[in-house]
């Protein structure tokens, strides 16, 4: 797969710069795999969760998230059509 | 102890300036300003809370510590209401429906945003000349790049146009920039202070911090934002750092300095020379100094970066214009996405999604990103071990001054590479303090994971000795 559809940026091109710093972890020496597994693992104890209820946004929130919306027409907001011809 | 947010208080407890006066002479700063730091000014609400805190001194309420204290934020932060545009095209008429929980704390605390600070676009830069606002000037001197990626605000914490600013810290953007406008700058321990409400770069190393002139000024903003919070499950439990605490200037026994760090052909003469003489004054005092071995620069900023890549090419996903943002409509929604994105990412951002999705792809993910995440673990364990002999590690901010500004565009490797001294402390999750002493652009005080207490008396150690 080419990298602007990788991306979904139209016309992306891998860059020099980029590839050189890959190139340093290719070359890198092989790392002893006696499983350091991960030091910092960022998880979650299951006590340790909020409340499984949800929390209500408040209006001038919901406000501004339709005030940013790219594309209204007469109270409806405008998405592209996904449905296939 | 010296602190501006503690002088600023005693005028305002004793009249001798209001808070109005106090907020409306910084926005004429900001507005004025030729350095290029403001994205938005925030004028209105600014005002309309320092009545409100002058109200309250005339009734002869008490007021906290940082009530009416004027701050500045990183425009990568949400607080609703204004415009969060990172810097970039894709956002930038962008309104914040909710406001993220560090800056929560310090409303709450009664500190008045200020403005919206110019930084490098989603945090994806060294220079902060990665902005559709254009390039931040430096503090010191203007021909120079102010760093990044919080550029904005170190500039204006130097220049006195806010008292404090938040910024954010993913492999140096707070303290390259503190460093290279002379002034402190800390990126905490991972987790210590919610990211929820920053607009995400790498969520395994993005770190909220303040950039301050004075270690007490760090101290007390760092207390106000710490805590853990249900909204960002990374985020972790932390003591308050009592003012005496960090009076005690001789817990510190050992320090150490990665000599690959000195002895490297990237680091200036001068440079060099400055950190090892600071060295030399620390030896005077009694603390020992251990020379320590570490990873080389390439191996660091390599590792830094592919994860870094990685993890914002996935976060910037979400980016496509469906929502929000600048949508730019083509002939079907793969299009839309394709184009929108195209159009409104600058060539910075595009070049790392385009790397970030290159190592997580099939054929690259072995040989590339997991080898990276491997090199993460051994250099988290190699801290671990450091920690062991030493205290603290000394080391300085960048291997040279502050480019002038449009050199840096011309290289992004250079840029890159200019990081070695900052991203080792960001994949191991450490805390890490600027102090504009010592080098050119300063010095890096390191720690264990959660002993932000200990970098702090140490500062105030260096402040005396160096």
């Amino acid at each position: 797969m080419t990298v602007d559809v990788l991306s979904s940026i139209k016309g992306a091109q891998p860059s020099e710069a980029v590839n050189k710093l890959f190139d340093v972890i290719k070359n890198a020496q092989p790392t002893n795999n006696n499983s350091l597994n991960n030091v910092n693992n960022n998880c979650v104890s299951i006590n340790n969760l909020r409340e499984d209820v949800v929390i209500e946004s408040s209006a001038i929130e919901k406000q501004l998230i339709i005030e940013n919306f790219p594309n209204k027409k007469n109270g409806y907001l405008v998405v592209a059509k996904v449905i296939e011809d | 102890m010296d602190s501006q947010i503690k002088n600023i208080h005693q005028q305002l407890v004793n009249k001798q300036i209001t808070c109005t006066s106090l907020v409306q002479e910084k926005l004429n700063f900001l507005k004025e300003n030729t350095h290029n730091t403001v994205n938005s000014l925030l004028d209105k609400t600014a005002l309309e809370l320092a009545s409100k805190v002058d109200a309250k001194i005339k009734k002869g309420e008490k007021i906290g510590l940082l009530e009416g204290i004027p701050f500045g934020v990183k425009d990568v932060y949400m607080l609703q209401g204004t415009n969060t545009t990172a810097s970039s095209e894709l956002l930038k008429n962008y309104k914040s429906p909710y406001t993220a929980t560090a800056i929560q704390k310090l409303l709450d605390a009664g500190a008045i945003p200020i403005v919206k600070e110019n930084c490098d676009s989603f945090g994806h830069g060294s220079s902060s000349e990665n902005t559709i606002f254009g390039a931040v000037k430096n503090a010191v001197n203007p021909a120079l790049v102010a760093g990044g990626s919080s550029g904005g605000s170190a500039v204006n914490v130097a220049k006195d146009f806010t008292v404090f600013s938040i910024g954010g810290d993913t492999g140096g953007s707070i303290r390259q920039p503190a460093g290279y406008n002379k002034i402190y700058g800390l990126k905490p321990t991972y987790g210590r202070i919610s990211r929820f409400g920053l607009m995400a770069y790498a969520s395994s190393t993005d770190c909220v911090g303040p950039l301050a002139k004075s270690i007490e000024d760090i101290r007390i903003v760092l207390n106000a934002m710490s805590g853990k919070d249900a909204k960002d499950q990374t985020s972790i439990p932390s003591k308050e750092i009592e003012e005496k605490a960090i009076l005690d200037e001789n817990s510190v026994k050992t320090i150490g300095y990665f000599k690959n760090f000195i002895e490297n052909d990237a680091i200036d003469e001068e440079v060099k020379a400055d950190f090892l003489a600071s060295v030399e004054k620390i030896k005077t005092t009694g603390v020992k100094v251990k020379e320590l071995d570490f990873f080389k620069s390439d191996i660091l900023v390599s590792t830094y970066y592919t994860l870094a890549m990685a993890e914002t090419a996935s976060n910037l996903s979400r980016l496509d214009g469906t929502n929000y943002g600048n949508r730019i409509e083509a002939e079907n929604l793969i299009e839309t996405y394709a184009v929108t994105r195209s159009e409104n990412f600058s060539e910075e951002t595009k070049r790392r999604i385009v790397g970030g999705n290159q190592v997580l792809s099939q054929g690259f993910s072995d040989e590339i990103y997991l080898k990276g995440l491997a090199l993460r673990d051994q250099i988290s364990e190699n801290f671990k071990k450091d920690f062991n002999e030493v205290d603290i590690i000394l080391s300085p901010v960048t291997p040279s001054a502050p480019p002038k500004i449009g050199e840096s565009l011309k290289d992004p490797l250079a840029m890159y590479l200019s990081d070695a001294y900052t991203v080792g402390f960001s994949l191991a999750q450490l805390p890490t303090l600027t102090i504009p002493q010592g080098t050119v652009t300063g010095l890096q005080i390191t720690a264990a994971k959660n002993n932000e207490e200990l970098i702090l008396k140490f500062a105030n150690f260096l402040k005396d000795t160096i």
